[in-house]
């Protein structure tokens, strides 16, 4: 066998995936402790949508999420057309939920056991979670209350408690519970949902949203929620997404659990290439210095029976021997006739 | 541009610029089937068989040695591959293309036939499986065709193009055709303008893995 390129062993070729979880927050940081709105993007067309929410201010800040307002009747703000009742921008909000998360224009949204015509949308950015929120990690705290003493509200998602994720058009949906890093507080409902309104939404990791249950919020301290206030009058533009920011903000920091925790997780897919060299293999070099003059002939006598190779780099060579790869070893690594090499290759995707 | 940490062994692994290319495609171009290795940065003139410590000292020099880290440009790397050739080889394989500059005019032609010195004891051969011919700045040539070798690589790579900017192209052949392009505007109108163009061709020989570099010229003619 003589020559500088050699064919991979199908052997020597390995597709790996693992998973790699990280926190959901763009800033690094493993829970939100401060919210942030802009101004400019709440007064413009789209703050009647939603609200976006910075992890700092939002001029040197980056959008962490956004609250969105949605309703089934189209309450809660301006309708386009004030001769038209009932489509308005918390409609055009609803609409997009139903049709994304239970498809047909006749299912509703059934948090728990109770179905609700208005909820909070929260979508977390995409190159925060990156391929899927974690479940299981999560603590939401919202302020139950803007005066003092203060109650606070702690939400997780069920899917520590034992039963599958339900499927939807979304993927997997759990529900949204009274708890803590997925442990479940059972003081109102054995289940962690509220006494009356159901569970307090939907946390849907494929998607990375999480839907906030109205009615569950909007009830008494008493049957688990925090009196959040949302209003719901016809063709009025009542802001219900500062509600919820204000509660949020309110829960923020200053105290255990406070802010949003959160994770998420990638399923990196790894190249592994395994390159060997046998003792016999690639004991010359093509480097001008290798040899002492335009002949070819090799440095040093001693080269010829014993040459003395360094390797310091691993080319990786498609069908048509174009350079696709390559590694680079951080020393070089002395190859004779005596010795072999394994090197293992890492690519990321 | 920075140094690896060298007093551990690590690999550092990183996709070329035309293999980021490849993967953008989608054909299944990407698929990594072979593999050669290098010793990019070594100066065997560090190399000291006369060292008074003896012989676990000679290489000490180079094996010492703080490396780069890999550069994602293809030409640049992987310049001087480690070749096998049997035991008590006294001169390595050299290429020859009877040339030491490759000057043309707008629109002219030319052909360039390797042969590689010293090869499994010729004198003179041309590689079975041929060689790599790759030219630097693609858009200096209306055509870039390799000849000579009929396998799937070579008509894949002869049919291959990437439009509009600067970027390489190789072909597989035992003969290179180039035709040097007649556009005048990559000479400039002003400022820079200038009235040759400036390229560079490498010759890799597929089995030997010898390599030799030869700069072209194209002398604007109208």
């Amino acid at each position: 066998m003589a020559g500088a390129f050699q064919t991979l062993d199908p052997r020597d070729l390995l597709i790996s995936n693992e998973n790699v979880t990280n926190t959901v927050w763009l800033n690094n940081s493993p829970t939100l402790n401060a919210y942030f709105t802009s101004s400019v993007q709440v007064a413009s067309t789209t703050g009647q949508f939603y609200y976006n929410i910075f992890a700092g201010s939002a001029a040197t800040g980056s959008v962490q999420f956004a609250i969105a307002y949605c309703d089934a009747d189209g309450s809660g703000s301006l309708a386009y057309n004030p001769n038209v009742v009932g489509l308005s921008p918390t409609r055009t909000n609803y609409g997009q939920y139903r049709s994304l998360v239970v498809g047909d224009e006749g299912n509703s949204f059934v948090f728990g056991n109770q179905s609700a015509s208005y909820f909070y949308a929260l979508p977390i950015e995409r190159s925060g979670y990156k391929e899927e929120l974690l479940p299981g990690t999560m603590t939401l705290c919202i302020s139950g209350s803007l005066g003092s003493p203060v109650e606070h509200l702690f939400l997780t998602d069920d899917s520590r408690l034992g039963g599958a994720a339900q499927f939807t058009e979304a993927g997997r949906v759990y529900n949204l519970v009274s708890g803590s890093a997925g442990n479940v507080y059972t003081g109102v409902s054995e289940n962690g949902w509220t006494a009356s309104s159901g569970s307090y939404g939907w946390f849907m990791p494929d998607i990375g949203t999480l839907l906030l249950n109205g009615p569950a919020l909007d009830g008494t301290y008493a049957d688990g929620g925090i009196a959040l206030g949302t209003l719901r009058t016809t063709n009025a533009a009542v802001n219900n997404p500062q509600k919820l920011f204000s509660r949020l903000n309110k829960g923020a920091s200053g105290f255990t659990n406070a802010g949003w925790t959160l994770n998420s997780n990638e399923q990196l897919s790894s190249d592994f290439v395994f390159v060997r060299a046998r003792s016999d293999e690639f004991n010359y070099s093509t480097n001008p210095s290798f040899i002492s003059g335009s002949t070819g002939a090799v440095l040093f006598d001693s080269f010829i029976n014993d040459p003395q190779v360094y390797i310091t780099s691993v080319g990786l060579y498609n069908n048509n021997q174009e350079l696709v790869a390559v590694a680079k070893l951080s020393r070089p690594l002395l190859k004779d006739f005596t010795k072999e090499l394994l090197v293992r290759i890492k690519l990321d995707f | 541009m920075g140094y690896l940490n060298n007093q551990i062994v690590t690999v550092d692994a990183i996709l070329t610029t035309k293999g980021r290319e490849l993967l953008a495609r989608g054909d299944g171009s990407f698929n990594i089937t072979q593999f050669a290795l290098s010793d990019d940065e070594i100066d065997y003139t560090l190399y000291n068989p006369t060292n008074p410590s003896g012989s676990a000292f000679y290489g000490e020099a180079i094996q010492n040695m703080p490396l780069l880290e890999a550069f994602p440009d293809e030409n640049q790397m992987l310049k001087y591959k480690l070749a096998t050739l049997p035991r008590d080889t006294a001169k390595m394989p050299v290429l020859d293309i009877g040339l030491a500059l490759i000057k043309l005019a707008q629109t002219a032609q030319t052909t360039i036939q390797p042969q590689t010195l010293n090869y499994l004891g010729n004198n003179t051969v041309v590689e079975s499986s041929g060689y790599l011919f790759t030219i630097s700045d693609v858009r200096q040539f209306s055509s870039v065709l390799g000849s000579g070798v009929d396998t799937t690589a070579a008509t894949t790579l002869n049919s291959s193009t990437t439009n509009g900017t600067d970027v390489s192209k190789t072909v597989i052949g035992t003969s290179l055709t180039l035709v040097a392009t007649g556009v005048n505007t990559l000479y400039g109108t002003v400022g820079t303008a200038t009235s040759i163009l400036y390229s560079l061709l490498t010759i890799v020989g597929r089995d030997s893995g010898a390599r030799i570099q030869v700069p072209i010229n194209i002398v604007k003619t109208s």
